[in-house]
Formats: structure tokens, sequence, C-alpha cells
């Protein structure tokens, strides 16, 4: 494998593993709190969080660059204040690919956190535990698999982002390349063996992931 | 050490209102009625899970809940013992753990004492170390009683403990559910639909219907005098007829029905004194309607009170006993549908008098199994 191709899979796994491990801090507290609470403004956030999964890559992307951009409206303060823009950089793709993921994980957590008897989260308050500390020492705990599955299928979508992280990250070889950015470069100068390595080792990455997840879907049912 | 629960909630939720007022004192109080009529609602208001529109919960001198003056205790304050309908174990927890979980404020070495202190009174000590999953149903309901009782609670709370169970298993563990309810002494709010669990467990019913209580009332109480035709009804009573009234005294009631002059006892506790003329509720128990042989043919009249004559319509074999349906020899409508009185026989019984070949009956009615409803 080319050094080019050994920095994409290297930038593919830290963006993946980072971006799942904003989703576990950002997607778990939301699926819960979709699950088990009613709140002012409960459906925007359901809406808001599932609509990365029904729009086109792109659009998320747009939006991103919108919100993030270095005109954008957080991007834009942020320049000011700090020099520093998102655009163009690895957190960009990370940011990306956190968004597309989101989804994924919270639907998953939800489902897992809703199929948790609600009585034994009474029992705990009767019990004398507050409600924060009931969701870490019962609900999450018993939502395990649910969540472990989730996690596995958002590290998977953040492995195969695209069209979000083309926009907002780029294509630059060496810094926000990643994998499936990378085959696309490949294919399109004809550097069709290139290509191939790359597409092998994401289709065994994503194999391997199935495989896990279906393991964990079937523990959790 | 007296206890005393004053209950008074009103919860409005979409097409159901709970709306009740009740007390209670040392214990077990049941709350009994059929399924959806609030009173798992009930006990969550009770543990503060459900937080009431209006009302007022006091427990001993603690007030727990007080619309009017603002308070309300989160569940974690109240020290309100829940036994959860199907338990709620932890299922991820050992027993141990399980029956420790609302200990957590106690200093570890206090906590295990006290956790070991339940496993040996409630006699699953051999099991401390297993998960829900490992342990039979009377298990369960063991370690979920530890559980709420382990934090020593000021009242305990069950919701229909012993549904999850089969049968067989549902009469043994009743009565170890009552042993251990009178052992353990704390005053108990328990939620049934089953009125033999209710007379068994309960000192003091409660009856529910559609979000009210229609009767408290000590359990011997309520067995004999039901407090009107729906109560009657909701504690499956048979045999609920109307009457009109000939005559009250404070020893007796006289009064028609279906043609027949009947005579039953007044209500020794509270006698009640309806106006001649004015309708009258009352129940008959159908086994205790007795038929007369026919090869005794003096009929005692100190024997055979509220003589009555009628044919069997239908009947039902329920294998130890037979239901017989009677329409009086009486013209006009039956008073039950196609059928009068509903009498219930024991299988000997109907085999040595060969009912099912002889159809037509003089049978008594003891004056003292007239049950006569205050209030139709």
């Amino acid at each position: 494998m080319s050094p080019d191709n050994l920095s994409a899979l290297r930038l593919s796994l830290q963006v993946a593993v980072v971006s799942t491990a904003l989703n576990a801090l950002v997607g778990i507290p939301i699926a819960y709190l979709l699950a088990r609470r009613r709140f002012w403004g409960r459906s925007l956030v359901d809406l808001l969080v599932t609509l990365p999964l029904v729009l086109p890559p792109t659009v998320v992307g747009y939006y991103l660059i919108v919100l993030l951009g270095r005109r954008g409206v957080l991007g834009a303060p942020l320049y000011e204040l700090s020099g520093f823009t998102v655009a163009f950089t690895w957190y960009a793709a990370v940011i990306a690919a956190t968004v597309m993921a989101l989804p994924l994980l919270v639907r998953t957590v939800r489902a897992a956190i809703e199929s948790v008897d609600r009585d034994l989260e009474r029992a705990a308050y009767t019990l004398g535990r507050s409600e924060l500390r009931t969701a870490l020492e019962v609900t999450l705990p018993l939502a395990r698999n649910g969540i472990l599955a989730g996690l596995v299928l958002a590290f998977a979508r953040a492995l195969g982002e695209f069209g979000a992280t083309l926009m907002l990250a780029g294509n630059i070889p060496g810094r926000t390349a990643t994998v499936p950015l990378s085959i696309y470069t490949a294919v399109q100068t004809g550097e069709s063996g290139e290509a191939l390595g790359l597409v092998a080792a994401l289709t065994a990455l994503s194999c391997l992931v199935l495989v896990v997840a279906n393991r964990l879907g079937a523990r959790a049912a | 050490m007296t206890s005393r629960l004053e209950v008074k909630v009103r919860k409005a939720l979409p097409g159901f209102t709970l709306d009740v007022e009740w007390s209670a004192g040392d214990g077990v109080a049941v709350l009994f009625g059929p399924s959806g009529s609030g009173k798992t609602l009930t006990l969550q208001c009770l543990a503060g899970l459900v937080r009431p529109d209006a009302g007022r919960i006091v427990v001993n001198d603690e007030v727990l809940f007080d619309a009017a003056a603002g308070i309300n205790l989160p569940p974690q304050r109240r020290r309100v013992g829940y036994v959860f309908q199907g338990y709620a174990l932890f299922p991820h927890l050992s027993v141990r753990e399980n029956v420790g979980f609302g200990l957590r404020g106690l200093a570890r070495a206090e906590r295990r004492r006290r956790v070991d202190e339940v496993l040996e009174r409630l006699s699953i000590a051999a099991h401390a170390d297993r998960y829900p999953r490992d342990l039979s149903g009377g298990q369960r309901q063991r370690v979920a009683l530890g559980r709420a009782l382990a934090i020593d609670p000021a009242l305990l709370l069950l919701d229909e403990p012993l549904s999850a169970l089969d049968l067989p298993l549902r009469q043994a563990l009743r009565d170890e559910l009552r042993s251990i309810l009178t052992g353990w002494g704390t005053a108990a709010v328990l939620v049934t639909h089953d009125l033999t669990e209710a007379y068994r467990l309960g000192d003091r019913i409660v009856v529910y219907e559609e979000g009210h209580v229609i009767q408290a009332a000590p359990r011997s109480e309520l067995l004999w005098q039901p407090s009107s035709r729906s109560v009657a009804r909701i504690m499956g009573l048979r045999n609920v007829l109307q009457g009109v009234t000939l005559k009250a005294t404070p020893d007796r009631i006289q009064f028609r029905w279906r043609g027949q002059t009947l005579e039953a006892v007044n209500s020794p506790t509270h006698s009640y004194l309806p106006a001649a003329d004015s309708p009258l509720a009352f129940f008959i128990r159908p086994e205790y309607v007795r038929l007369i042989r026919k090869d005794r043919d003096r009929v005692d009249s100190a024997h055979h009170m509220n003589l009555m004559s009628g044919t069997i319509v239908r009947e039902v074999d329920f294998g130890a006993t037979w239901i017989l349906y009677f329409r009086l020899d009486e013209p006009g409508v039956p008073a039950q549908g196609d059928y009068d009185l509903e009498v219930e026989v024991p299988r000997l019984v109907y085999e040595i008098l060969e009912i099912d070949r002889d159809r037509h009956w003089r049978f008594s009615l003891h004056r003292g199994s007239i049950h006569v409803l205050p209030s139709a």
C-alpha cells in the first residue's frame, strides 16, 4: 500500500474513532432525553437529529459550511476570536462524520432505552437514587448492548462518510482525504490499483463491523 | 407503633380521572377493583412517581404531598417501599445487590449487616449471590419484598404482588406473603383485582371503580355488607336482585320479589330501615339456596323459610359443583334474563338427588342468607 493510502487509512480510523466518541458523549444523553422525558421542543430535537439520515450528505455539508465556514454563523465569530477555522482541517472531517452518524446512534440507543422496563427506574427512585444515578446504574447498563450496537453503527457510518466531509473538509491528501475520498481521487485519476487496495480494506472493515453489530443486536434482543 | 395513612388524590389523565379519598391504619389496606380503576395510579401517587393535580397524602405525621401547601416530596425522600407488579428486580444485579440497593447511604459494614439480616429473615440468604433470572417465582417475591423492606419504609406498597405467578404457587405464596406482612408489621397498601386475595391479605378493603372509591371498610364488614349494588357486582356476587320493601324493623326486613314474600335478617351492625314500598336491593349467595328433598314429604316451616319452587332452565358442570339456573313457577318476566335464581350444589348432592333427571324443585332460603344491600 502506498504511503498516501496508509495515511488515508490512518486518518479515516482517527476520524471514525474520535467522531464515535463524540457521538457517545452527545448522542447517548439526547437518546435518553428523547426516550424518557417530555419537554418543550422534543419533536424539533427529534427531527433535527434524524434529518441527516434522510437529507443528501451534500446538503448536510452545505448546512455545515453555513454554520462553521470561515464566514459561517458560528465560524465567523470563532475566526475573529482565535484566527482558527474548522473548515478544511481534520476536525471538519470529524464534525461531518459525527453529524452524519448521530441519527444511527440516537435511534438505536433510544430504542434500547425504551425497551428498559420503566418500573426498574421507578424502583431505583423509591430506593433513593436520583434520575442521573438511576440512568447510570440501571438504565444505561441494561441498554448496554443497544448502546454498543449503536456505537458500532456510528463508527461504520463515520468510516464511510463522503459527501458532507468533502463539502466541509475538502479532499486534501494527508490532511482531510479519508479513505472514501482517496478512492474517489484514485478512480478519477485512473489509478485503479490504488483504489482496489482501499476498497478491499474498507469492505473488510465494514464486514467486521456488521458481524459485531449483529452479534450485539442478537444479544440485546 | 400505630400508623396512620390519609389519602386524598385527584389526578386527571386523558380519558380517565382518579378522584379518591380514603384512610387506613395499622396492617394491610387492600385496594380492590377491576383493572383500569385507578389502583396502580394511586400507588404511584403515594410513592411520588406521579404528581396528583390536587389532594393531600399523609403517612403517620409526615405530609408527603399537599397541593394547597405546595408540598411534594420526591420519591427519593418518601421512605416508601414499593413492590412492583412483576417485581422489577434489577436483572444485572445479584440478590444481595438488589436488596442493598436502597442502603447506599449506610457505611459498608452497616449496609452488609442490614442486608444479611433481611436475607436471613426472608430465608433467601442461600441465594444471595444468584441473579434474579435464576430464581423461582417465590424467591423473586421475597427478594422484591426484601429490597423494599430493607430501607425500613414507613409504608409498603404492593402492586398485584401475586399476579406474575401461576395458580397453585399463587395460593401458597399468598399465605407466605400474609405471614411476612404480619411478621414485619409495616403498614402496607396492596393492590389486587382478586377477591380471595383481598380477603386473605387485607385488614381493610377499599373498593375502586372507575377512578372512585365506592366503599372502604374493614374486611369482615365488606364481605357481608357490600354498600351498594355496584360493590356487590365488583365483588363478583351473584343473584344481586331487586325487590320492594314491605316492612323493615331493626331485626327483620320483609319484602316482595317475583310474587314471593321474603324475609331477611337486618344487618346487626347497621340496621337499614327503608320505607314501605321503596325499592330494595339484596343478594343471595348461590351456595346458600337449599333444595328440598322429595323423599321428605313434610316441610318443616320453622326450618324451611322463604319457600319457592321452580324449574331448572340451564345447568353448568364446574367439576366439584353444579350451577343450576332456576326459573320460578310464578308467571312473569324472570329476574335475570331467562332465569330467576342461580343455585350452586355440590356434585355429590347433584348425584344423590338425581337432579339430572328431576328438573322441578322446591327450595328454601334461610333468612340469614338473604343479604340486603343498603341503597340500591
